[in-house]
């Protein structure tokens, strides 16, 4: 290709306007840029003194939305961070060279030509599970009893012991079987930390058979194998500027952003604050 | 019980299973896939013997091609504005038209690296763990009735790390089909992060768990984060090209990020430049790749984005707080507000969930596999951070595969080498045919013997 023109030809990328920062001698980051107190506009609460307590002079229904907002904001974000398609694009499988297409991608049994011509996604499946576990209590026609109370967060010493009377006793009477019995001494082997540590009298391994009902336990269900909350004595979230990603130290009275200093502020409000109001 | 019937007519067993098998670890962003076999009495499958391929389709704004599977990295040099479609989402296939047209490509097609005949070849394929049961149904029905291989051993990929290299050094490696007695394995994917407990080869279901932070979690953030600069929303491959080759795992993040902070952009503030980089950005003409090279403050961007400074025409992004804030996610998933706890507060929900005299074996054998493991700092990271939430009496030891992209495929591989191991594990389409799909699953499930 020739020589294009000055423009970034390839990766479509261009450097995005750096607006020139309005300069604000005096102005200080912190929560002490409140506007004055408009009584008028101050609905939603009688206590006034409370209104003015809170930081920002928000009130607290005020509050309120923002974090609701703030929320779906988040949620709506991690949605996408998680998407595994490229967005709004459409992409269609090309013609198989020798004319192998048509009756081939349509599927050779009844079964497969559904799945092949099924538009479902991942959530689809999800939610159909999810129904079909609250209607039957089991998850795959006979084969799984869904176990319940799944105590994600505790340490439970003897968690199979309450499951154990819901397991299907003559289902896992013969797992698949496996060489272990026979398996050579090995790093990563039980025996080998025991051996290594010579303390610990009540770190003694659990009998056979509880090792073998621990095994035999069906698996969680997609929704009950996800990774729960951090414990509520864990620290607070950090917060970060949104215009260059160091800490942040000032919210955003209007949309609750945070930035770092003053001249990030001046950057959000010129280029970023309104956005969920767009 | 099942194991009586065989006094009776035996179920069709696969006495003759065919000596090749295909190991397909069918991941969200490559599939790893190449052929073992029961003849390889004595050479261990190598790396080399394992195919990645591309598990999209992708298409081209700039030549108008569309790149089925192994098409795209054999064929394409121009990765800029490329779309994708995956098949595989949130680490299940759910659009198996899409997958089919992959698979054929890659194992069927005349051109096809892996061709084989489905018919004469054993297949392993991974899923990821906590599967709803109707994506396990689907793949079931396409294995045997569209493709129609000979036999088929569906099983979750961090399972098969099992059968792989011993992780730590200080052990040999044991024959092929032979399981690691215990470990725990960490699976960073690109649709998630999975830990599954292992032992003997058979996982604790009820302790698997899933951190929803995975590779294309990361690269999207990398996206989000690199458009303050420049304008990268279509560069899904540029951006996860910068992820992986400017990212690290800092060992203290606090100080890291004071380091380079500059007290806003136009503060005059002099900052640690060890960390910030220049990313000379790929044009497709004269950078074929992009790559980084220390900051160079008196470079303007502008003027050598416009070749008017003397030096050579180049797009550059200087990345410095991106490179380990973004990784970081994975370790603190709250730093984007997600109510998840992060890698190492994860593993102890999975070990904590079983009896306590389980928890020592498990916290000295992590195993740390895929791709997005990869980043510097990673295992010293996972490792120093339960060492600091564990008792210390315990014993914490962390491993990364020697190939953390590999791993899961090495391990299926080394089990379909050893035909006994390999007969225990898979259904033939003739068990299929004779006792349904609902069969097939429970028997994968290890609920039924034959
Ligand atoms: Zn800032
Ligand atoms: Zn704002």
């Amino acid at each position: 290709m020739a020589t294009g023109p000055l423009r970034f030809r390839t990766p479509h990328i261009e450097e995005l306007p750096i607006t020139q920062s309005r300069q604000a001698p005096g102005f200080a980051w912190v929560a002490v840029a409140a506007p004055p107190e408009d009584p008028a506009k101050n609905w939603g609460t009688a206590n006034r003194k409370r209104a003015r307590a809170n930081v920002g002079g928000q009130t607290e229904t005020q509050k309120e939305a923002l974090s609701a907002r703030q929320q779906r904001e988040v949620e709506r974000k991690i949605k996408e961070l998680n998407s595994d398609n490229s967005k709004d694009v459409q992409i269609p499988i090309p013609k198989k060279e020798g004319g192998g297409g048509g009756a081939a991608r349509a599927g050779k049994t009844t079964n497969t030509k559904k799945i092949l011509a099924s538009g479902k996604t991942f959530a689809h499946y999800l939610d159909d599970e999810e129904a079909e576990i609250a209607r039957t209590g089991r998850r795959d026609g006979e084969a799984e009893v869904v176990p319940v109370a799944i105590q994600q967060q505790r340490a439970s010493k003897t968690p199979y012991a309450r499951r154990k009377a819901r397991e299907e006793s003559s289902m896992s009477a013969s797992p698949v079987p496996t060489t272990g019995g026979s398996a050579p001494m090995r790093a990563g082997d039980p025996m080998e930390i025991d051996a290594g540590e010579d303390g610990d009298a009540d770190a003694s391994m659990p009998s056979a058979a509880e090792i073998e009902t621990l095994l035999n336990l069906p698996p969680l269900t997609y929704n009950q194998a996800r990774s729960a909350p951090p414990p509520s004595n864990a620290p607070p979230p950090r917060r970060f500027c949104e215009v260059c990603g160091y800490f942040g130290r000032a919210k955003c009275m209007k949309c609750g952003a945070m930035t770092c200093s003053v001249m990030c502020k001046d950057t959000h409000d010129e280029q970023r604050c309104l956005k969920f109001y767009a | 019980m099942a194991r009586k019937q065989s006094l009776a007519k035996p179920l069709t067993g696969p006495d003759n299973l065919p000596q090749q098998t295909l190991v397909v670890d069918n991941g969200a962003h490559t599939i790893k896939a190449g052929f073992s076999s029961t003849s390889f009495d004595d050479s261990e499958p190598k790396p080399e013997d394992c195919q990645v391929i591309a598990n999209c389709i992708a298409r081209s704004t700039r030549d108008k091609r569309t790149y089925v599977g192994p098409e795209l990295l054999d064929e394409c040099w121009d990765f800029g504005e490329l779309a994708f479609r995956r098949p595989v989402e949130k680490g299940f296939v759910v659009n198996w038209e899409g997958e089919k047209a992959i698979w054929e490509r890659s194992f069927v097609d005349e051109r096809a690296k892996l061709k084989c005949n489905p018919h004469e070849t054993n297949l392993v394929l991974t899923e990821s763990p906590n599967a709803p049961a109707a994506l396990q149904r689907n793949a079931d029905e396409m294995v045997f009735e569209e493709f129609e291989f000979a036999s088929y051993y569906r099983t979750t990929a961090p399972t098969l790390n099992s059968y792989g290299p011993s992780p730590f050094p200080s052990t040999s490696d044991s024959a092929p089909g032979v399981p690691l007695g215990c470990l725990l394995v960490v699976d960073v994917g690109h649709s998630h992060t999975t830990i599954t407990p292992l032992y003997h080869g058979r996982p604790f279901h009820s302790a698997c768990r899933r951190l929803e932070i995975g590779g294309k979690t990361l690269t999207n953030r990398m996206k989000e984060v690199l458009s303050r600069t420049v304008e990268v929303q279509k560069e899904d491959w540029i951006v996860q090209e910068i992820k992986e080759d400017v990212g690290f795992i800092s060992q203290s993040f606090s100080s890291d990020l004071e380091r380079v902070w500059k007290g806003g952009l136009k503060d005059p503030r002099e900052i640690d430049t060890s960390i910030v980089v220049d990313y000379v950005l790929p044009d497709y003409e004269a950078v074929k790749r992009g790559f980084a090279r220390p900051h160079d403050p008196t470079i303007s961007r502008k003027q050598r984005a416009l070749g008017l400074d003397g030096g050579p025409r180049e797009h550059i992004v200087t990345i410095g707080n991106e490179r380990f804030t973004v990784p970081e996610l994975l370790f603190t998933p709250s730093d984007i507000g997600m109510q998840q706890a992060g890698l190492p507060g994860t593993i102890l929900q999975s070990i904590y969930s079983l009896p306590e005299n389980l928890w020592q074996l498990f916290l000295a054998n992590i195993l740390v596999v895929g791709g997005s493991s990869k980043f510097a700092g990673f295992t010293e990271r996972l490792e120093s951070e339960l060492r600091s939430r564990v008792s210390e009496d315990y014993i914490v030891r962390v491993a990364q595969a020697k190939d953390p992209l590999k791993n899961v495929w090495l391990g299926g591989a080394r089990l379909a080498q050893n035909e006994a191991v390999l007969k225990e594990h898979v259904v033939t389409r003739q068990e299929y045919l004779e006792h349904g799909d609902l069969w097939t699953r429970r028997r994968f499930a290890g609920k039924v013997g034959r």
